[in-house]
């Protein structure tokens, strides 16, 4: 469902993410594990069409990114942790205007929304308007918007930052059911226990540097039978000898 | 989808208590009030000065002549005998006031030439209108003097008038009517489209981003080209919504005037209300031209705020940004307030936002020239396009979009 192979991109000299390349399967939870500033949102920006690769190519839902945005962006929905709502519009408006961009008709988004009011429990969020509402609500909502479509692939950036605990694990639980035969998600995060409990993948990345991908048991594995994903992720960055630095520009120019 | 944009921020506008008040309501109120209410008002007071008994002091009294004393009484002054006439003009006892010297009346009377002195008080206009009864009825009083000296040594009086000056008001009709504060009208229509269509424009760009919400837009699959349409339109309608709501403020106050206070006021007063500006109309067709000049204005104002609010990080930052747009439009404005003394030349119609100002007040005054229509409007088309093509850039720079 979604394949990066080589991303790269730079911020005025700053490496923000470099040789960026992963394969999330359909049916699957892939999780992009790395602290903050490691380059999870650049990755997902640029797999989300909002950012340009300097180099490398990625698919999304069998679109290129660079070439197909438009296709690419009516296939996915992106939640991320800082994403807000318009106040004065109500939950059941913010969802109609959204599913209205992706062309869907008046009926459809009203079905859409029975649909996600019984997996996310909207009840007073869809009457309401946003500027009332609490953090938990805001991100029901956000969530729903970017669900409304129905879309193949889900980017989930952080996407509990800030929420208490039931919130977060309305969140979690939306996560993992949204995977299907034809579906995946792919789950950034620097918090190690969501990774360990959702994702069936994981990718590390640290400093722009992509590090390793597997399940949480290989990675654990593969940096000497580490207690937990925590442990490894300190084990794996450890071992690929992070701290060197990274060259200012690619051998050979622009990939 | 680029009106499906618009249609968010227009509803966001609308549900938004102070854009209302700012946008449709002050507009309609406000400059109705000072383009017809000032000169109304200044027209009333004139007329209810020229009306009232005058207060004036009189010091030296006793060499008062009985013709000149008449002269006075008869422009609706009542003298006040006083013996410091200074004072009671500065105390505001009276509204002006006469110091004649010893013996004044018999040195008329032997064909000296005595002097005597008016005080008024410079930049009180009740004091001005006073010495200006006084000054009338000593005019009247110096032309029998004459006269009558003439009339003694033997000469007609109508010597003195060798020729006689015939003054005619060359202005159209609608010049004359547009008055002195024509200007005020491009003036607020651009301003207005600022004022109403700057909140709109913030809260579609800085606050987008400040919100989280600008990210969530551009990941749904609409064009960047049709985003920065949508926020035009949207920033256009809430501009010229404030823009027109002036201008119907200006329309209904100006009938309002016409058919319900100026019958009521004299003479002198309809002509200082005329002279400010309050009577002016416009023709149909003219009226189009004013409206396509208001929209074309609005629409550059509209592209300009979402063009430079784009950049800003937030909200308060973004009106920072725009704060300094407020001068564009102030000097045009300037610039058409003089424009009597200066020579702009044919060459302002191709100056963006001073182009249609010029041609709205050339609207107001009955003086459009068909060329200066195409020149100005062309211009202004030319104009908004580079604009909106430097917001379209704006929102397809990354640097630009995740400013925050």
């Amino acid at each position: 469902m979604v394949h990066a192979h080589g991303l790269r991109k730079s911020f005025g000299g700053v490496h923000a993410a470099w040789d960026v390349g992963f394969d999330v399967e359909p049916g699957t939870v892939f999780g992009l594990l790395g602290p903050n500033g490691a380059g999870k949102t650049t990755t997902l920006r640029i797999l989300a069409t909002l950012v340009r690769a300097d180099g490398g190519s990625a698919q999304v839902a069998g679109f290129d990114v660079a070439r197909q945005g438009e296709e690419v962006r009516r296939r996915i929905g992106v939640v991320n942790g800082g994403m807000g709502l318009y106040d004065r519009l109500t939950g059941r408006e913010t969802l109609h205007w959204f599913g209205g961009l992706y062309g869907m008709s008046a009926a459809a988004i009203e079905s859409r929304i029975e649909e996600l009011d019984g997996l996310l429990d909207l009840g007073d969020t869809l009457h309401r308007r946003c500027g009332d509402f609490s953090t938990g609500m805001k991100q029901k909502i956000v969530v729903a918007r970017a669900v409304v479509h129905d879309p193949p692939v889900l980017f989930f950036d952080e996407a509990t930052s800030g929420l208490d605990v039931l919130a977060r694990r309305a969140v979690l639980d939306f996560a993992r059911a949204s995977t299907g035969r034809d579906r995946a998600v792919v789950w950034s995060t620097h918090v190690m226990s969501e990774a360990e409990e959702l994702c069936d993948r994981v990718g590390v990345i640290h400093r722009g540097r992509w590090i390793g991908e597997g399940t949480v048991d290989e990675l654990k594995r593969r940096a000497g039978d580490a207690a937990d994903l925590e442990a490894a992720f300190f084990g794996l960055v450890r071992d690929a000898g992070e701290d060197a630095p990274i060259p200012e520009r690619p051998e050979g120019g622009r990939p | 989808m680029a009106w499906a944009v618009a249609r968010k921020d227009v509803l966001s506008t609308l549900r938004d208590r102070r854009a209302i008040v700012s946008n449709l309501l002050i507009p309609v109120l406000l400059l109705p009030t000072m383009m017809l209410g000032l000169p109304l008002l200044l027209g009333g007071l004139f007329e209810r000065e020229q009306a009232s008994l005058t207060r004036i002091g009189i010091e030296g009294e006793a060499f008062l002549p009985s013709e000149l004393r008449s002269a006075i009484e008869a422009q609706r002054a009542e003298l006040i005998v006083t013996d410091d006439a200074l004072t009671q003009v500065r105390d505001d006892d009276v509204a002006a006031a006469l110091q004649l010297p010893e013996g004044f009346a018999e040195a008329v009377a032997a064909g000296d030439v005595p002097r005597l002195r008016l005080l008024r008080k410079s930049g009180n206009l009740e004091s001005e209108l006073a010495a200006e009864k006084v000054s009338r009825a000593i005019a009247s009083y110096r032309q029998d003097l004459v006269a009558e000296r003439l009339r003694s040594e033997g000469v007609d009086p109508a010597v003195l008038e060798p020729l006689v000056v015939e003054t005619r008001d060359a202005s159209r009709p609608q010049e004359r009517s547009s008055g002195q504060l024509s200007w005020l009208i491009p003036f607020f229509i651009a301003v207005w489209a600022l004022a109403g269509g700057q909140m709109t424009a913030l809260d579609a760009t800085a606050g987008e981003k400040e919100r989280g919400t600008l990210e969530a837009l551009l990941v749904a699959p609409v064009r960047r080209s049709e985003v920065v349409a949508g926020k035009f339109v949207a920033t256009l309608l809430s501009g010229l919504s404030a823009a027109f709501m002036a201008i119907v403020g200006v329309l209904v106050g100006g009938a309002l005037l016409r058919r319900v206070f100026l019958p009521r006021l004299g003479d002198e007063a309809t002509e200082m209300v005329a002279t400010m500006g309050g009577t002016f109309s416009i023709g149909a067709s003219d009226l189009w031209i004013l409206l396509g000049s208001a929209l074309l204005t609005a629409a550059a104002v509209a592209a300009m705020l979402i063009a430079v609010a784009m950049f800003a990080r937030s909200f308060k930052e973004a009106q920072t940004y725009v704060a300094p747009m407020t001068f564009l439009l102030i000097v045009p404005a300037l610039a058409l307030q003089f424009s009597d003394l200066l020579d702009l030349g044919r060459g302002v119609y191709l100056v963006p936002l001073m182009n249609v100002m010029v041609l709205m007040d050339d609207v107001l005054g009955g003086a459009v020239g068909g060329m200066d229509v195409l020149a100005a409007w062309g211009t202004m088309l030319a104009f908004i396009a580079v604009l909106l093509a430097f917001a379209l850039q704006s929102f397809r720079r990354e640097g630009v979009i995740f400013r925050t």
